[in-house]
């Protein structure tokens, strides 16, 4: 049995790269609130999360509604940045000038209050949520079976990619976003109104958060602990890529999804601690990471 | 309400040996639940008081000290079970392995500071999880190992509750111990200004790996015990959500004081278990009072009584000043 | 000769920050280093402690190379620093802040067993003393005020029996009286402790009013040294300073 016929290979690639796509939808969130906010925001599993539950209650509650998925994409990311937006007047702005630590303890504590809610609102169960016309079906790539959907979902997440960096590098938005992220003091001095930039910014990165948990359902399930398993993905990604970079968040999810896709097909069993183990080099060997900038 | 603190402030001792009378007749008094819920709250306070040795004393933020209680807890288990290993030994080897890797873990992690030094700890945590979970030939995966034979003696849930007791005992000595000494303080100092102690001849690095690797040998004393008293073992000893309840448990009780994380442990199960018992959505609580917590209590409960208590104690140490005669 | 330095060079990026330095310092010298903001003063001291590393050229303490040593060791063998920003440990006490460095001093530092607050209790108090801060040793460091910060500062620094002190900026932050009570306060500790002295001055009053000689720092170079009459009359040092420090340098020159 030849393992490294350049179908496997290519199979694991195509695999691994469609895996990456979908995490960068869920990191590019947290990459933005860590890249301006600095805060490590645990809760942004939870987020994610919730955006998922909303994409079941809605599709499931008004089923009869023709482009219910659509109606719910649009509506369900923004009711995540509204809360997103709650979380940061009223909690995250009282500790940003504490330590690391109490963040990340307000955060865990958010991931308990949001999954709570998730539980008393949609019970313990597994939910799933149909797959919207019209991306059903597979299609045949090199010889592969690829659900069509998949396919819709990497194509989201270069769309988001692009219209982040899009939004950043032309938009005076963008300006005035990394005017607070650079250069916060300056910017301050300047008029620009700081707290608002940091609640925007929150709400920004929510915002993808609840997306991407719109866009996962019909692809797996809508279940309890999503919030968990995801996070620690997304800090692998973050700290790759580079605490802060959005095209570091792009490429350390890739990674992440080839090293998850060819663990699996190598070592099966330690599959699970290769993004652990790529976390560890990285920051040993040039903890910033990749795209990042030592300070 | 001022007699009453100045009172109680210079009667510690004589408040420490009445809870320690009372820890010694819980089994008479309570229950068999209340007693291993003690019991519970003493090897909890044990892994607070380890990773305060970390967080509070030297300023270390870990967010894996789970995974050095796994590490003991795990340590003890298969010993006990596939090496078939007396009892003794299979419960001392828990902390020298502990100790052992956490100077491992230690040494890659106290290269780097703050953030970077976090998200270490948590990686490597994450990794001995994953070990633990995948490894299923040895480790059990994640079934985890149950029915670990334990000697007979310790079936009885007081004499469990009194190895407890006296491990518990013996190992916070040991650490007030430690925090009393120049190292101890050399640790504080470490705390405040991990910069200027270089400046005073302080090899940085090689006392932040020795308060890892302590802190780990008594995780692994903790984790060793709960392997005992539960009488199995499983991955999720080692998750970062157990690491969040022990760094909660510090917060809850307070980093800066030794007493911190004991109160912290007694409290945050107390009242666990007893919001568990009303709804079962008893952790959305648990949520809300972390999030209060940090907001509002940032020092903790003993920070916090401390803080409210300083004036009245304040005129207890007066006395000291004056009686130097300078 | 106490501290030698041969050729000290370093740069950050394209910046040469120090370029070819060539101390030569005496044994209980008293010697400021001067110069404009930027000069290179404090990149200096960092290269002599050991907290930055050299590009090229060498730092001889006591007849020892002392270039590739780690800060701590450094320290060890006598060379003792205080700051320009404030470094003390804040939520210890004053009586602690000066205790912990001498546990270092007497290599106590690892000891687990004994209980500190019965240890070292003398030689505290002696420092104590010696900086003026025995009647506030139970005030929390971060308590104190600023002028007594800078005193406990000094007081670390001298409690692990250095026989070279760098002070970076001590009068920094200073009413003049303040000034002037550290001034004497480090004149007395120099004499009594027979240390030799650098240190990094703004306030000319102090750097000519306790030199024994003047280090003029400009662009990484040392533009000039001697006695302060020396320096006081140099033409390019005035050129120099006439753009940072006019006023404290025309009035100094109208003595």
């Amino acid at each position: 049995m030849n393992l490294v016929t350049f179908d496997a290979i290519a199979g694991q690639t195509l695999s691994g790269i469609s895996v990456g796509m979908v995490l960068f939808l869920i990191a590019a969130g947290l990459s933005i609130i860590f890249g301006t906010l600095k805060v490590l925001n645990l809760a942004h599993g939870s987020i994610f999360m919730l955006g998922g539950f909303l994409c079941y209650g809605f599709t499931s509650t008004f089923v009869s509604i023709p482009g219910v998925f659509w109606w719910t994409l649009l509506a369900a990311p923004l009711i995540v940045a509204l809360v997103g937006g709650l979380i940061e007047i009223f909690l995250l702005r009282r500790i940003y000038t504490q330590e690391m630590l109490y963040q990340y303890i307000l955060t865990f504590g958010l991931i308990l209050i949001i999954g709570e809610t998730c539980k008393f609102i949609w019970g313990v169960g597994y939910h799933s949520v149909g797959i919207p016309w019209p991306f059903g079906g597979n299609v045949s790539l090199w010889r592969l079976s690829f659900p069509v959907y998949n396919l819709f979902l990497i194509g989201c997440g270069f769309t988001v990619f692009i219209g982040l960096v899009a939004l950043m590098r032309y938009t005076g938005l963008g300006r005035i976003i990394r005017a607070v992220t650079y250069h916060r003091e300056m910017a301050s001095a300047l008029g620009i109104n700081v707290p608002k930039v940091y609640t925007g910014v929150f709400m920004l990165g929510c915002w993808l958060g609840g997306l991407a948990g719109t866009l996962m359902p019909p692809m797996s399930v809508v279940a309890l602990g999503s919030d968990m398993e995801v996070i620690i993905e997304c800090f692998i990604i973050v700290v790759i890529g580079g605490l802060g970079s959005l095209s570091g968040a792009f490429i350390g999810a890739i990674i992440l999804g080839l090293v998850d896709a060819f663990g699996i097909y190598i070592i099966p069993k330690l599959a699970v601690a290769f993004g652990f183990m790529l976390m560890i080099v990285i920051l040993i060997i040039r903890p910033w990471g990749l795209m990042g900038k030592p300070e | 309400m001022n007699r009453l603190v100045i009172a109680l402030s210079s009667h510690r001792l004589l408040l420490l040996l009445v809870l320690l009378l009372f820890l010694l007749i819980v089994p008479f008094v309570m229950n068999e639940s209340w007693v291993s819920l003690v019991n519970e709250i003493l090897i909890m306070a044990l892994a607070g008081c380890a990773l305060n040795l970390m967080l509070g004393y030297t300023g270390m933020i870990s967010f894996g000290p789970a995974g050095l209680y796994a590490v003991g807890a795990y340590t003890t288990a298969i010993l006990l079970t596939r090496y078939r290993f007396p009892f003794a030994i299979a419960v001392i080897s828990a902390p020298v392995l502990a100790g052992i890797i956490g100077g491992v873990i230690g040494w890659f992690c106290v290269r780097r500071s703050a953030v970077y030094f976090a998200l270490l700890t948590l990686a490597f945590a994450q990794i001995i999880w994953t070990v633990i979970f995948e490894w299923y030939g040895f480790t059990g995966g994640d079934n985890g190992i149950v029915s670990i034979p334990i000697p007979e003696f310790f079936f009885t849930i007081s004499h469990c509750y009194y190895l407890t007791l006296i491990v518990v005992g013996i190992s916070l000595l040991l650490l007030w111990k430690i925090v009393q000494s120049p190292f101890g303080k050399t640790l504080q100092a470490i705390r405040e200004n991990p910069g200027r102690t270089e400046f005073i001849a302080i090899h940085l690095r090689r006392y932040q790996l020795s308060a890892f690797v302590l802190s780990s040998a008594f995780l692994g004393i903790a984790g060793s015990l709960f392997c005992v008293f539960s009488g199995s073992v499983f991955p999720d000893y080692a998750h970062w959500v157990k690491s969040t309840d022990m760094l909660v448990i510090c917060l809850l009780g307070g980093f800066y004081n030794f007493w911190g994380p004991i109160v912290g442990s007694a409290v945050y199960i107390l009242l666990s278990k007893m919001i568990s018992n009303e709804t079962m959505f008893w952790m959305f609580f648990l949520g809300v009072i972390i999030v209060f917590l940090v907001l509002f209590m940032r020092n903790g409960i003993v920070g916090f009584l401390s803080e409210k208590l300083a004036p009245a104690l304040h005129e207890t140490s007066e006395p000291d000043l004056s009686e130097r005669g300078q | 000769m106490i501290l030698e330095t041969q050729k000290l060079t370093k740069s950050f990026g394209g910046l040469t920050a120090v370029h070819d330095v060539n101390l030569r310092i005496q044994e209980r010298e008293l010697v400021s280093i001067i110069g404009p903001n930027g000069a290179g003063k404090t990149t200096l001291f960092n290269l002599l402690t050991g907290h930055i590393s050299v590009d090229s050229g060498r730092v001889i303490f006591k007849g020892r190379d002392i270039t590739q040593l780690p800060p701590h060791a450094i320290s060890r063998m006598g060379i003792g620093r205080s700051f320009q920003r404030l470094n003390i440990f804040p939520r210890l006490s004053a009586f602690e802040n000066i205790q912990v460095a001498i546990f270092s001093q007497q290599r106590k530092s690892r000891n687990i067993f004994a209980r500190a607050s019965k240890l070292a209790r003398h030689e505290t108090e002696a420092i104590l003393e010696s900086v003026g801060l025995l009647d506030k040793r139970n005030v929390t460091g971060g308590l104190l005020a600023h002028g007594d910060q800078k005193r406990l500062e000094m007081g670390i620094a001298l409690a692990v029996e250095p026989s070279l002190l760098l002070l970076d900026e001590p009068t920094q932050g200073m009413s003049p009286k303040e000034s002037g009570e550290l001034t004497q306060l480090i004149q007395k500790l120099v004499r009594e402790r027979g240390l030799t002295l650098i240190f990094v001055e703004h306030d000319m009053n102090v750097v000519f009013g306790i030199s024994d000689s003047i280090i003029v720092l400009h662009q990484g170079k040392i533009l000039f040294e001697g006695q302060p009459d020396k320096v006081r009359k140099n033409e390019e040092v005035q050129r120099v300073y006439l753009g940072d420090e006019k006023g404290t340098w025309s009035s100094l020159l109208r003595e």
